[in-house]
């Protein structure tokens, strides 16, 4: 049997999240965009995010095209050191790798480093096993008339690679480097836990003196879209500039 | 079991093992019910977004979009943190972590099929409008037969992200391999030093998720896969 509320909009005023006129819930964004604290410490997170995530993507794209390379060219205990590496990285989850890398290679080597640059080593051997998968596919979708051609040409190993080879595996594989550099940006927010300073950590800090954390969350939510929405449209700009030769369908 | 355990591996080391074993049957409830929740959601996202109808369309694509962007660390704050202090009253580890890992699946299922049924091409939907079938029945008997084969090695390579993704539900205080795992690595045991315990648990998320990976190149070497590039995967 339905009951009949005898007031008019009754349960408006009578639910679980509005009692008696005082709502359970309220936004109070102002607490945050109020306090200059609070927004230093956003800025300097997303900084280190941003800072961290890039240096770790370049030196990892270097570190993968080793990779890649080794197993491309069948050295033969390189290449399967380099196809266990990447199956390994890529099977685990990145917050054990970080947690090994800042708590358990210092404990078992003796040596004391800086937060950030344990989690800059951690990001760069995960991005390196990400890149250098993509690097590879890349590497084994290269005609072969190109290396033929390039041989006929008479160029040298290394000219034929930086010249001829490079350049076409760069250009392919862009779009899937790109995607996959964001992929991984989203992610980084972990670094967090080995105690470096980035934008989830300024976000969780706000979170212990305010209590809002349904605000500063989606706020970080917010700031995270926006700035991989940021990197995306460089890397397109970057596409354009450098890969304006490509053909494009 | 546990004695088992102790028996053959000594006193620290045995019950370690123990612990870490015990406790990633929850990682694998949690990717299990991830999984098979997002495969649900996705499958209505991905119902929409092919339906054609504009709003549907809309909602699903902004639905993607939105999920994919948002990072999973994000989502499981929000939903372990951020909602249960906004209504102030305690949600269960287990229900923040399962909404925020189902909808991180959801999303990325329905990109994974819908990229599957847009590569069957357009001609397959018209010849089967052409003898009188409807939406559903062309679905059903002629476009899902031929994009189940090419959506199962993506699919497959996904569950691996679901795995690698539970580690973060410890942030909420969900009881998994990842929580179990840190407190002994914290704890001042002899034989359970974080240099230790961390290889250990790499170990075993990796004996969960490898045998996944090979079965997705399986899959792909076998039934073949709609993308040309190669597989984007999130840490």
């Amino acid at each position: 049997m339905i009951k009949f509320s005898p007031y008019p909009l009754g349960w408006l005023k009578n639910n679980r999240f509005y009692r008696g006129g005082a709502r359970l819930f309220d936004f109070r964004f102002f607490e945050i965009y109020r306090n200059s604290e609070y927004l230093l410490r956003l800025a300097e997170g997303i900084w280190l995010s941003i800072s961290l995530t890039v240096t770790a993507a370049l030196i990892g794209f270097f570190c993968a095209a080793m990779l890649a390379l080794a197993r491309n060219a069948r050295i033969p205990v390189l290449a399967q050191i380099s196809a266990a590496y990447v199956e390994f990285i890529r099977n685990t989850p990145l917050i054990v790798q970080l947690f090994f890398v800042a708590f358990g290679l210092p404990l078992l080597l003796g040596y004391q480093w800086p937060f950030w640059a344990h989690a800059l080593l951690g990001l760069t051997l995960n991005f390196s096993a990400y890149f250098a998968e993509i690097l590879r596919s890349g590497l084994q979708s290269i005609p072969k008339g190109q290396i033929e051609a390039a041989i006929a040409l008479g160029l040298k190993p290394h000219v034929r690679f930086i010249k001829v080879i490079f350049p076409q595996v760069i250009a392919s594989v862009y779009p899937s480097l790109t995607s996959q550099f964001i992929f991984l940006f989203l992610t980084t927010g972990v670094i967090s836990e080995i105690g470096v300073e980035d934008l989830t950590h300024a976000g969780v800090f706000i979170d212990s003196r305010t209590f809002r954390s349904f605000e500063i969350f989606i706020t970080l939510t917010l700031l995270y879209v926006a700035i991989a929405l940021t990197f995306k449209t460089c890397m397109h700009a970057i596409d354009r500039y450098f890969f304006s030769w490509k053909v494009r369908q | 079991m546990k004695e088992l355990f102790i028996d053959i591996l000594g006193k620290p080391m045995g019950i370690v093992m123990f612990q870490l074993v015990d406790a990633t049957q929850y990682t694998i409830y949690l990717s299990l019910i991830a999984f098979v929740g997002g495969g649900l959601i996705g499958m209505a996202i991905t119902l929409a977004r092919i339906s054609g109808q504009k709003g549907w369309v809309r909602f699903s694509t902004s639905y993607i979009w939105c999920f994919q962007s948002v990072p999973l660390l994000m989502l499981l704050f929000l939903s372990g943190l951020g909602v249960p202090r906004l209504l102030g009253q305690d949600v269960n580890p287990w229900i923040s972590a399962t909404v925020s890992l189902t909808l991180y699946a959801s999303a990325y299922l329905a990109e994974v099929w819908r990229g599957a049924i847009h590569a069957i091409p357009q001609g397959q939907w018209e010849g089967g409008y052409s003898v009188g079938m409807r939406f559903f029945p062309v679905l059903r008997a002629i476009i899902l037969p031929q994009a189940m084969r090419v959506a199962l090695a993506p699919t497959v390579g996904f569950s691996v992200q679901i795995i690698k993704g539970t580690s973060l539900a410890y942030i909420i205080g969900f009881q998994d391999l990842m929580n179990i795992g840190k407190r002994w690595a914290n704890a001042p045991v002899d034989g359970t030093e974080s240099f230790i315990i961390y290889p250990l648990m790499a170990l075993i998320y990796f004996s969960l998720c490898f045998p996944l990976s090979r079965l997705a190149i399986h899959f792909e070497r076998k039934l073949g896969t709609y993308s040309k590039g190669p597989q984007i995967s999130a840490a």
